[in-house]
């Protein structure tokens, strides 16, 4: 679970800001951001834990530079940076996971990570959905993905109340 | 650098640069972080405290023997949300069931129990850590800990048991044992006659020899059985000791030294132990169960070694076993070992050389075919190498010093049974 949700999130980050580029016209910018993507993918397939560093550093910087210089579409821009913090979150949160000494174990604790995650998420696109509403450009591509999001971070939330219950 | 120190470095960044473009959107972008790391600060721990205890179902085990672990650990600090548990041991021990790690959350005053299986090789392993992270569920705050604890594992050599060894050294102790002191008193063997003393029993009159003579009676003497000073020398040179894969001809000395030391503590025999290897590990003679435990723990750890010094046997410290005692050396021998056996023959000391015979060893060992040699090379060389240590055996033995030549492909108490047997009723005498 952990694994689909790092990936999801890298998929997220980058595909934000590449989308967020590629909105303006920006190809070579959007090509270099699916690379640094495809290499952070493949970082995570070889554990390269400090990799996860450079990419939470590159996708701040990358939606700073479009929002600072390029004055691009914030939303975007939040979303890359939300879900470069969430790769970086879940590759250490990877590693910790050794420890679990059964699949139960690591189950209790994975719930309870993703919902922490899933709310900080759905807090940090809810802020964004919030600056693409005041700046007039609440699209249909963003609903799509404040949807996706919204509904996979719900499906942890809600999982893990009728845990506890 | 810290997670702390690195979201936050990220946070001043993005508010420094919000500040210099006066963007609010660039400061907008450091809420997450700001969010993130402000999560992490308000549920870290800030009072790591835990009382570990750890249970052993046993601490003295024969090798791969399982022994259960029971840790109880508790929380005396604050909530701990994430709590990473490591019981730390030797990489040699194998946990055969359950995990000696967990993951979990551990409330305030609340406890947390965990039990496993865990078996291994012979040797002496602390239990000393129980390595413990602590953090809040991000991992933004976290605290690492080792929490020491007591404890020891001992993987005693297994022991195997000789019904007799035929030692005869020169001088016994006072006390009655089993070995023939070459002094006459009470005792089974015959030793002499002499003329009758008041206080002799009259079953001990040796009516015939007494018929020779008018006057006096003659009685029968026996030789007296006495306890002996025994030391058990085991060579741990790295260069005598071979090592194929996981598989050492080292182990299978300590069984016979474990053994050794058993049968002759068992029949009251004043025993020392001296682990020739990288250093010299003295264990003191003494006498008895508190003397077997000293010998196995000694055993338990012993390692072979490299040593500059104690390449040869030369150094051996022979001050430190008593004028005429035993030596029961047990060693694989190398060719130079020959001219120290005979310095100690000619000191006065009895010796018994137990050899686990390395050339068979590595023949077992062996892959079948190697890319430069055949099998008749291999078996051709093999003969040749048996050859010289027979020949170099019998040279000890032509001193004097009694040889167990053992294949370790069988057991240590047969090929013992047999080599003393034979000695026993060859009549060797030492």
């Amino acid at each position: 679970m952990t694994l689909f949700a790092l990936i999801f999130s890298i998929a997220l980050g980058i595909g934000s800001l590449a989308w967020g580029y590629d909105q303006v016209g920006l190809l070579q910018f959007t090509r270099w951001i699916i690379l640094f993507g495809a290499v952070w993918l493949f970082a995570v397939w070889q554990r390269w834990r400090w990799f996860a560093y450079m990419g939470l550093v590159f996708n701040f910087l990358a939606a700073a530079f479009g929002l600072w210089f390029l004055n691009f579409t914030p939303g975007w821009m939040f979303a890359g940076a939300i879900g470069g913090l969430m790769a970086w979150d879940l590759t250490f949160f990877r590693h910790r996971l050794r420890f679990a000494a059964s699949d139960e174990e690591r189950r209790a604790v994975e719930t309870r990570h993703l919902v922490r995650i899933s709310l900080l998420a759905i807090l940090g696109f809810g802020f964004a959905s919030v600056a693409m509403i005041l700046k007039l450009q609440f699209n249909f591509e963003w609903a799509l993905l404040s949807a996706i999001v919204a509904a996979l971070g719900i499906t942890q939330i809600v999982s893990w109340f009728r845990r506890r219950s | 650098m810290s997670r702390t120190w690195f979201l936050g470095s990220l946070i001043l960044f993005l508010l420094l640069a919000g500040l210099v473009a006066l963007r609010g959107t660039l400061v907008a972008l450091a809420i997450p972080l700001l969010l993130y790391l402000l999560y992490g600060l308000w549920f870290g721990p800030n009072d790591v405290r835990l009382e570990v205890q750890r249970d052993l179902s046993a601490e003295r085990v024969a090798p791969q023997t399982p022994v259960k672990v029971r840790v109880t650990i508790t929380n005396r600090g604050d909530d701990l949300e994430e709590l990473a548990l490591e019981d730390v041991i030797d990489p040699v021990l194998t946990v055969q069931d359950g995990s000696n790690h967990h993951l979990i959350s551990l409330s305030k005053n609340k406890g947390f129990v965990f039990e496993y299986t865990m078996s291994g090789p012979r040797g002496g392993f602390p239990l000393e850590t129980v390595h413990v992270e602590a953090g809040d569920h991000l991992g933004v705050l976290r605290t690492i800990q080792d929490v020491r604890t007591f404890g020891q594992l001992f993987v005693f050599p297994t022991v195997a048991r000789l019904k007799q060894v035929p030692i005869r050294p020169r001088r016994t102790r006072v006390y009655a044992g089993t070995i023939p002191a070459r002094v006459g008193g009470t005792g089974i063997e015959f030793f002499g006659v002499r003329e009758y003393q008041d206080g002799d029993s009259p079953r001990h009159i040796n009516w015939r020899v007494s018929a020779r003579s008018a006057e006096n009676l003659y009685a029968n003497e026996f030789q007296q059985e006495r306890v002996a000073d025994v030391g058990i020398v085991l060579d741990g040179r790295e260069r005598s000791n071979l090592f194929i894969g996981r598989h050492s001809l080292f182990e299978h000395s300590v069984l016979a030294a474990a053994s050794l030391a058993d049968t002759f503590l068992a029949r009251g025999d004043r025993v020392g132990l001296l682990v020739y290897s990288r250093y010299l590990q003295w264990t003191w003679p003494g006498y008895g169960k508190l003397q077997r435990e000293r010998i196995l723990h000694a055993l338990s750890r012993a390692m072979p070694g490299v040593s500059q010094i104690f390449d040869g046997l030369q150094y051996l410290p022979t001050r430190m076993f008593p004028p005429e005692s035993q030596i029961v050396l047990v060693s694989p021998l190398v060719e130079d070992d020959y001219s120290t056996l005979i310095q100690l023959r000619a000191r006065g000391y009895q010796v018994l050389v137990v050899s686990p015979d390395p050339v068979t060893f590595e023949e077992d060992h062996l892959p079948r075919r190697t890319a430069e040699y055949s099998n008749s090379e291999i078996r051709l060389a093999a003969r040749v190498i048996r050859m010289e240590r027979s020949l170099m055996l019998k040279r000890i033995q032509r001193a004097g010093i009694q040889v167990m030549d053992w294949n370790v492909a069988q057991p240590f108490d047969q090929a013992a049974r047999r080599a003393f047997a034979r000695q026993i009723q060859a009549g060797s005498r030492l």
